[in-house]
């Protein structure tokens, strides 16, 4: 009976310490973070989600880096030389930097980062060698002596300059010693922290040693379901939880301990138009060949109002395909104006058959990728249908159905989507047409008045002179382009009323600077 | 009994094949998984050389025929997404999913016993009904939705349990760290009560019914009757006559339910931030990370056999009218 009551005490005992635990609020020096998405490797040349690149920024610095409003500055290097032929990119690096193992970081080690991340040998497939070397033609990287590394291109590229701030710089010595698989697990960088653990799919833990950095401690948590992220924000068991649920904002609101961050993001969501001639044969697809039918049917679809109901924001309707801070001021976004639509479908020559129908027309969308999607599309589809088409709507599984469908550019005659953006360049957004062929122009628009004028900024000496250009073609999108526009997608913070965080409209949680209040 | 150890492991073999195939055939129906693993900017060429890396660019009985000839060497190939071996990440995360069934197991099978004998013992009254109706209640609400009240309820409202999380107790004790995995103990129930109540509330329900009408049956053999009528205690005729004989279709159920509970803790892991192989195959199907979908494949179609070769093993030990 006795080893009964003592079994029965420590049981209660160890509940209790573990019940203390449980609901311990995070420690002074501390910062936890609450992310949907699961980490997978700190290899810095294999990252690409968004979620495991804000971990990972926090441990490899970069030679230049990018603020929330878009403006370039200084990381590890401290300043940048562009050869006149817009070929060479030289950077300075900052004196006495050390990667965490204590090795000296020298310019040869900048170097080797680059041509780490392009050997074919290693197979990387990350945003490094995957997204931005093949958007700026990086040919090679090479250490003219301690400080000073040279980025080499094929072609004068006017983002280089903003996508090179994206390579992660680590140490030589270090990683020539590690297998791929080592790397992958144990990082170690060049930022202000360092990995003390990481437990997959659970957590992954930050300690601080350098600078910036508020926090000693930063903790990210992998917890995907919406609803349970914000009841440990809720709880106050986390500082700061990504992708709030537009039907959660009211109650971290209320709860008194955390509020919504609510910003306009930069991705820009919209509804493709497919102009192939394979399309052209689909029913409803000769129809959107018309610009003029494309023009009507920016003024078919209320967006404002689908910001408002579906997504929980007040949001401007886009009018192209750049951010707000660098499109053409004078272009307004079109007006919610179904009789507008349908008599310029009349003039254009679809008018309306005995059944109320001008044409049918098949609109294709990936479920569960973007906030509210499916929703979006069944509220557009609803809004076309009210100026006379009949939408025949596929909703389709994301990520083994869509997505094939998108990268083949086998996708319409409608689609929706939506494309990552930037703040620092219109040209950073432009370029997902870059080319009539580019992988990225899914709608295959081929309007010399648009493609024939990337030469022309490829030439242009100042950047006033490329603004110019740049305004001419956003107005050639605005009028015939193969977009019906609809806004950049709202993203949703939920922080603490304990720490000063600010979000970002880029989707970059960096945390260098928040601490607590 | 030797011998049919023998041919039920030699039939494991052709269901491990079976399984593969299908997973495989079903992973490669949506396409080319290539395309997960390059930038949407990516040029053809740089597409035709990420199919190359990752082996998606040879047919696919070649690719299947390949993976099963590494398999059979013990090679399980590398995730697409972690870059590390997917044996190895499977096996990293089954702990966490084993503590968790074997928490619901416990929490299902221990509290079915004594209502579906209370059920049946008080047959018609309202301690029948109310545990009838509670588990009629436990076979209608989606685990999932169970899950979420309690996290809002007890999680949020009363403060009394963890929201989401795990702390580990299988790993260290596998990996040597005795005392690292008995400190942890507290704290790992303290964290499985949520996400195991929410995956077990099901296999409770269902085996309380079970339970209830084994032991209605039992109850009214003669057998029990005599036992009545020897004068014995009404605790030793339910324990010692009827309890031991409606136990059998449960024991049967036990080890089906370990195996139904594994498969069903998908959701709950997700529910609950739990990072066990559910969620990691959940993920791994969304990435068409394949090599981790296969080795996870496998590895629970060995324990769903080791535990139906277990069952059959048990219940000739236990009735002797089995014969092996």
């Amino acid at each position: 009976m006795t080893r009964l009551r003592h079994l029965a005490v420590t049981s209660a005992s160890g509940l209790l310490l573990a019940t203390t635990a449980a609901f311990a609020q995070p420690a002074e020096n501390t910062i936890v973070v609450g992310l949907s998405a699961d980490i997978t490797t700190f290899e810095p040349a294999n990252i690409s989600s968004r979620d495991n690149a804000n971990i990972a920024r926090h441990i490899f610095g970069t030679l230049y880096t990018i603020s929330g409003d878009g403006e370039v500055s200084p990381d590890l290097a401290e300043n940048l030389e562009i050869s006149e032929d817009g070929l060479n990119y030289v950077y300075t690096l900052r004196e006495g930097l050390t990667c965490h193992d204590g090795e000296a970081l020298t310019a040869e080690d900048a170097a080797f980062s680059f041509n780490r991340a392009k050997d074919p040998a290693n197979a990387f497939t990350g945003n490094t060698p995957g997204f931005v070397f093949s958007s700026i033609g990086f040919q090679s990287a090479e250490a003219l002596d301690d400080r000073r590394v040279q980025i080499t291109l094929g072609a004068k590229n006017p983002i280089a300059f903003g996508l090179l701030t994206e390579v992660y710089i680590h140490c030589k010595d270090s990683y020539e010693a590690m297998s791929l698989d080592q790397a992958a697990a144990t990082p170690i960088g060049s930022g202000p922290y360092k990995l003390a653990s990481w437990a997959k799919g659970s957590e992954v833990v930050l300690e601080k040693v350098g600078e910036p950095a508020k926090m000693e401690k930063i903790i990210w948590r992998i917890i995907p379901e919406a609803s349970t992220r914000s009841a440990e924000l809720i709880a106050g068991n986390v500082d700061i939880i990504t992708n709030v649920a537009p039907d959660q904002i009211d109650a971290v609101n209320a709860s008194g301990n955390a509020k919504v961050q609510a910003v306009q993001g930069t991705r820009r969501m919209y509804v493709g138009f497919n102009l192939s001639e394979e399309f052209a044969a689909m029913p409803g697809g000769d129809a959107i060949q018309n610009p003029d039918v494309r023009r009507a049917l920016q003024y078919a679809v209320d967006v404002p109002t689908i910001c408002k109901q579906l997504l929980n924001f007040e949001c401007v309707r886009a009018t192209g395909l750049v951010n707000p801070q660098n499109a053409n001021q004078s272009l307004t976004p079109y007006p919610y104006d179904p009789d507008m639509a349908e008599k310029m479908l009349d003039e254009a020559g679809w008018p309306r058959a005995a059944d109320g129908t001008r044409f049918t027309i098949r609109f294709q969308a990936g479920r569960g990728r973007y906030l509210n999607d499916q929703n979006v599309v069944l509220a557009i589809a609803q809004y076309l249908e009210d100026v006379g088409l009949k939408v025949e709507v596929d909703l389709m599984e994301w990520a083994s159905v869509y997505v094939p469908l998108i990268r083949e550019r086998n996708v319409g005659p409608l689609f929706f989507l939506g494309s990552g953006g930037a703040l620092w360049s219109p040209l950073y957004d432009m370029t997902d047409l870059a080319r009539v062929e580019s992988g990225t122009n899914y709608t295959h628009w081929d309007d010399e008045r648009w493609f024939s004028r990337w030469a022309d900024i490829a030439a242009a000496t100042t950047p006033e002179e490329t603004r110019v250009i740049v305004d001419e073609m956003l107005q050639v999108f605005y009028d015939d382009g193969p977009w019906l526009h609809m806004y950049f997608q709202p993203d949703f913070y939920g922080v603490s009323e304990r720490v000063d965080f600010v979000a970002r409209p880029d989707e970059k949680v960096y945390l260098f600077e928040t601490g607590l209040k | 009994m030797w011998t049919f150890i023998a041919r039920r492991l030699l039939q494991s073999v052709i269901v491990i094949f079976g399984v593969t195939l299908i997973s495989f055939v079903a992973l490669q129906i949506g396409g080319d998984p290539t395309y997960l693993f390059v930038s949407e900017r990516a040029t053809e060429e740089e597409i035709a050389m990420v199919r190359e890396a990752l082996g998606f660019d040879k047919p696919l009985h070649i690719q299947y025929l390949t993976y099963v000839a590494n398999v059979a060497q013990g090679e399980f190939g590398n995730s697409l997404s972690y870059r590390q071996p997917a044996m190895e990440i499977v096996l990293g995360a089954l702990p966490a999913t084993i503590e968790l069934t074997i928490f619901a197991l416990t929490f299902a099978i221990g509290m079915a016993i004594p209502f579906g004998v209370f059920a049946a013992l008080y047959r018609g009254t309202p301690v029948d009904g109310g545990i009838m109706t509670m588990a009629m209640f436990g076979q209608s609400v989606p685990n999932f939705w169970l899950g979420i009240m309690m996290i809002l309820f007890f999680g949020l409202y009363l403060r009394w349990f963890p929201i989401s999380g795990h702390v580990p107790f299988l790993m260290p004790l596998l990996q040597g760290e005795v005392a690292q995995a008995f400190s942890n103990l507290p704290q790992t129930l303290y964290y499985l009560i949520m996400p195991g109540i929410a995956v077990g509330f099901y296999s409770l329900s269902r085996n309380a019914r079970l339970v209830r009408s084994s032991m209605l049956e039992v109850l009214g053999q003669d057998y029990v009757r005599t036992a009545r009528s020897k004068g014995l205690t009404e605790r030793s005729v339910v324990v010692h006559h009827a309890l031991r004989n409606a136990w059998l279709p449960v024991v049967t159920m036990v080890g089906l339910e370990f195996g139904f509970l594994l498969g069903g803790v998908v959701v709950i892991e997700t529910v609950f931030s739990y990072p066990g192989i559910g969620r990691l195959v959940f993920n791994s199907i969304n990435q068409r990370d394949i090599p981790v979908v296969q080795a996870a494949v496998i590895v629970l179609s060995l324990i769903f056999i080791a535990l139906n070769l277990l069952v059959d093993l048990v219940y000739a030990k236990i009735d002797p009218r089995v014969k092996l």
